[in-house]
């Protein structure tokens, strides 16, 4: 592993979505490791795992067969050493409930599954530069909702 | 009534004391008047007695007189009986007399005057006898004389005083008997007044008597009509006599004759379904410990084995010290098959309720996520394969990306028009002009690009759901700067007025019910007035998607909305001039 990569890890059930999102990775500049992981139980498992490094970003499908996004959302806050991962809600739906949630929860940005390639590209590219520590200081909900 | 009856007592009490003092009175004067014929009597008897004196006295005097003129014994007679007799009139005098010792001080002096005349007239005898030489004839003659005098001024003397005497009484009586005809008169005018006003007021109430009876008697009949109609029963329960009466109706609900059984709460069981008689017989216990009103339901299975739902109502009534129950049975065996069926609908409703939103869930969601999915793959080809591919793949590929945005676009509106309903809902009082300047913000961008002109009434405050309300305010401008003239500029103008609904015939209705009716007209190419109910039918388009984009789902969420909020939306147009879209919300 490359020190110098960002390195992201996806959960999501959904094999086309996780192919969209190692395409668009791949085509950004920024240099990243990109992990998928299948579903909510499976990413508890990775992270609670000693012997894995954590990643600098989080993204988070909600809509997932056996421990949803938020359920996970809830677990991570409450584990110490996890609770300052960033994460990025990165989702179908985006109901005001679902967003007012996420935010509750302590999610640092929610990301509504885009339509078109170039959108998502750009959406990821914007996610990954930006700054964390804005993000994660003061609790700004105007701009919680990514958009371009 | 008790007033009334105290009232009649009273005055039969009156005059039955009147009547009794009428009674003494006249009886007293009855028996003045007998006192007074007595008295008469007495005094006459008087009367006689001292006149018959006299005589005697004067019948012994002639006596003696004859006999010394003819000096016969004949003569003398008279003189020997009249002693005896005038010895017998003083007896009758005396007993006469008894109350009045005045005069029996005079007749006592009488007596003595008479005495003394006998005495004279004996001397007489002796001196015609020649027994007695001492006194001359004469001379005792003329001594009788003046004593006869004497006599006869004793006997005026008593006569007057008896006169005087009686007069006095008399004139007493006579008073008492004047006065008591007039007392009489008087109180017999009164009570024959206080019996002819009695008689008035006992004619009166009768009268009022009969009318109530007959009102009683028409509305008992109403009540048994109004039972049989409206089939049910009354039962009237007494606690403290435990008499319990049942209405004639209460017999045919049950398919029998009237009074075919005695009325006891035994014999109604075991017409009670044999399930639910828990409910009666529960229910008889529960009511004699509360007086509040109550209602059960129970099954009856009738003589000829039908089976019927009943509910009766009860309720406790104290009156006059009597503690009655009434009861009123009801028949509602089509009421429950009506209610039965209709919850059966209801729950199919709801049931299909639930269908729709889960439909709604796979349309928002399901159906997105491949659309989602053409949509991206499709900018990942055309980005990664655009330089190997012909001209004419682009264009394909153009074609695959305007459908699935198309497509899209559907199932949002498709969505949007399904969620348009109104159960749970929030009808909030809202600014409608609020409402209308978000929307026209919304729509800041379109209404730019099109260089349309808005101008707005002002528009009132009323309970609406807020986001439906600038949905259609959204939808109607929307329309409005989609279908404007390509050149000129383009109006929209938003009107508001107050009216009565019996003004507009279109409304169907003669009401004087007060509607806001909100107006947006546009000054575009309007449409054939032939369509104007058409363009309101969901998917119904007036143009192809080539020519104007869009669903035809707009106008029918517009429609939705306005019959959520109990109104009423019409479209008139003229083509190439305008259309305008009439909203009609109710203004209470």
């Amino acid at each position: 592993m490359q020190n110098d990569s960002i390195y992201v890890l996806l959960a999501d059930d959904d094999e086309d979505d996780r192919l969209f999102f190692k395409v668009a990775f791949e085509s950004i500049k920024i240099k990243t490791l990109v992990k998928t992981v299948n579903d909510g139980v499976e990413l508890m498992n990775y992270l609670v795992d000693n012997q894995n490094k954590l990643p600098h970003i989080l993204f988070l499908d909600l809509n997932m067969p056996f421990k949803s996004g938020m359920e996970c959302l809830q677990e991570i806050k409450k584990i110490d050493y996890l609770k300052d991962v960033a994460i990025a809600i990165y989702s179908t739906s985006a109901s005001e409930q679902e967003i007012e949630d996420a935010f509750v929860n302590g999610a640092n940005v929610y990301i509504k599954k885009p339509h078109d390639f170039t959108t998502l590209k750009k959406f990821l590219e914007e996610v990954i530069t930006i700054n964390w520590h804005y993000l994660t200081s003061g609790l700004n909900r105007d701009c919680f909702l990514l958009s371009l | 009534m008790n007033k009334y009856t105290f009232f009649l007592k009273s005055i039969f009490i009156i005059s039955l004391f009147i009547l009794l003092f009428i009674s003494s009175i006249s009886y007293k004067h009855a028996s003045s008047l007998e006192t007074s014929a007595d008295l008469l009597a007495h005094s006459y008897k008087i009367q006689i007695q001292l006149h018959q004196l006299q005589s005697y006295v004067k019948d012994a005097e002639t006596g003696q007189r004859g006999y010394i003129i003819t000096r016969d014994s004949a003569f003398l007679s008279p003189y020997f009986n009249s002693r005896s007799k005038i010895n017998k009139s003083f007896a009758s005098l005396n007993n006469l007399t008894i109350n009045q010792p005045e005069l029996q001080k005079n007749i006592e002096q009488l007596r003595k005057l008479i005495d003394l005349r006998f005495i004279l007239l004996l001397n007489s005898l002796e001196i015609m006898t020649g027994s007695k030489t001492d006194q001359s004839l004469d001379e005792n003659m003329l001594k009788g004389t003046e004593l006869m005098n004497d006599i006869q001024l004793k006997i005026d003397q008593l006569v007057y005083l008896e006169k005087t005497i009686f007069n006095e009484h008399q004139k007493k009586y006579d008073h008492d008997i004047t006065f008591t005809p007039l007392i009489t008169l008087i109180s017999l005018t009164f009570t024959l007044i206080m019996f002819i006003l009695s008689f008035i007021k006992i004619n009166k109430d009768l009268i009022k008597l009969m009318n109530s009876n007959e009102e009683l008697l028409i509305s008992t009949e109403s009540i048994k009509h109004a039972e049989i109609i409206g089939e049910f029963c009354i039962s009237i329960w007494n606690i403290n006599t435990n008499k319990l009466i049942y209405s004639d109706n209460l017999y045919r609900l049950l398919g029998c004759e009237p009074n075919s059984f005695k009325p006891s709460v035994k014999n109604y069981l075991k017409f009670v379904h044999p399930d639910d008689r828990h409910i009666v017989a529960n229910g008889v216990d529960k009511l004699l410990k509360k007086h509040d009103t109550y209602t059960r339901l129970y099954r009856v299975i009738r003589q000829d084995g039908q089976v019927r739902f009943f509910r009766s109502i009860g309720k406790f009534i104290e009156n006059h010290g009597q503690s009655t129950h009434i009861g009123v049975i009801q028949d509602i065996t089509p009421e429950h098959i009506n209610n039965s069926t209709l919850q059966e609908k209801n729950r199919e409703l709801e049931l299909s309720n639930q269908e729709l939103s889960s439909f709604n869930q796979i349309a928002s969601h399901d159906l997105q996520e491949p659309l989602r999915k053409i949509q991206t793959f499709i900018s990942l080809i055309k980005e990664s394969e655009l330089s190997g591919m012909s001209k004419s793949d682009i264009e394909y590929f153009d074609r695959i990306q305007n459908s699935v945005t198309r497509m899209r676009k559907l199932i949002d509106d498709l969505l949007l028009f399904s969620r348009t309903n109104k159960t749970d809902k929030i009808f909030e009082e809202s600014d409608l002009n609020v409402l209308l300047k978000n929307t026209l913000l919304e729509l800041s961008e379109e209404i730019e690009e099109k260089g349309a002109h808005i101008e707005s009434a002002q528009l009132p405050v009323l309970k609406v759901i807020p986001f439906q309300i600038q949905q259609l305010f959204k939808n109607l401008i929307n329309n409005s700067l989609k279908y404007s003239k390509i050149s000129g500029e383009q109006m929209i103008k938003i009107g508001c007025e107050k009216i009565a609904a019996k003004d507009y015939p279109i409304l169907n209705m003669e009401s004087e019910k007060k509607y806001y009716k909100i107006t947006v007209a546009d000054s575009g190419q309007g449409f054939e007035q032939q369509y104007a109910e058409q363009i309101f039918t969901i998917f119904k388009r007036l143009h192809t998607s080539d020519e104007y984009p869009g669903t035809g789902i707009g106008l029918s969420i517009c429609k939705r909305i306005v019959e959520n909020h109990s109104g009423f939306i019409f479209a008139e147009g003229k083509s190439g001039i305008g259309a305008t879209f009439s909203i009609f919300f109710p203004a209470e």
